[in-house]
């Protein structure tokens, strides 16, 4: 797999027969999409081992259902939706999270933290602890808006998509997820 | 007087010690998303998922051609 994952389409043997295409094709999307679909498992589920089993699981149903993608969507939307939901399951299942009410989110809307003010980190190695850590203590659609929202190939609307909103409630939302962030950020120097 | 020096030399490798950890380079992000993405790029993926990906889907019946078609005719 991984030869061909840098092995440009153009570059390969015409003989290939209808399998291998799809296979190649699927390569050249685990390629270019499999950081972000890993990096969204890890920080969502916290647990490195089961980010993995995650993303082999979400790109083995991508490779399974490839003919139901009738390019509505982006190739990226539509792995974010299967890596979405499989999240959720795996969270439900194992019900190892916090449920927050909404008398937490009071607590979210009082918190204090300028989002304007930029963040200043002195160690990066120990950067993805510490906004793990923050993540860990954000409601889990906090956590999914904000790490959605970092990726730039997504547009607000896109966001919304994915997690059955408008996109003018993910930006309402947005203003409280990156105020509760930015405080929990602050906590972890 | 030998231990005089040690405190000494103690002293100035602390003091040096401190002064470099002020000068440490600060890393700054204007925003969330962009430390977010800092954090992504300098997240590898592991290299055993592709490998148990070609395990796993060797035992899968492939796609079809239709989804493949559909992609190049939107491009």
């Amino acid at each position: 797999m991984k030869a061909l994952m840098n092995e440009p389409l153009a570059t390969r043997e015409n003989s290939e027969t209808q399998a291998d295409w799809a296979w190649s094709e699927f390569a050249d999307l685990y390629a270019e999409h499999s950081r972000a679909i890993y990096y969204l498992a890890l920080r969502f589920l916290s647990d490195p081992q089961k980010a993995e089993d995650a993303t082999h699981d979400v790109f083995l149903k991508a490779f399974r259902k490839m003919d139901s993608f009738r390019g509505e969507a982006s190739w990226r939307t539509w792995l974010y939706r299967i890596a979405i939901n499989h999240c959720r399951n795996l969270q439900q299942t194992w019900n190892e999270r916090h449920m927050f009410s909404n008398a937490d989110e009071a607590v979210w809307e009082n918190a204090v933290a300028k989002t304007d003010s930029p963040f200043q980190i002195l160690e990066t190695r120990e950067l993805g602890e510490r906004i793990q850590t923050a993540l860990d203590n954000l409601p889990p659609e906090y956590r999914l808006l904000l790490l959605l929202v970092a990726d730039e190939q997504l547009s607000y609307e896109e966001v919304g998509t994915l997690t059955e909103q408008s996109s003018d409630a993910v930006r309402g939302k947005l203003h409280r997820a990156r105020k509760a962030f930015a405080a929990l950020f602050q906590k972890t120097e | 007087m030998k231990r005089e020096t040690k405190l000494n030399s103690e002293q100035q490798q602390e003091q040096t010690a401190q002064h470099q950890s002020q000068q440490k380079p600060v890393t700054e992000f204007a925003t969330m998303e962009e430390m977010l993405r800092f954090d992504t790029a300098q997240t590898p993926v592991p290299t055993g998922i592709a490998e148990r990906l070609q395990r796993s889907s060797a035992d899968c019946p492939k796609p079809s051609r239709s989804w493949w078609q559909r992609l190049f005719e939107r491009y």
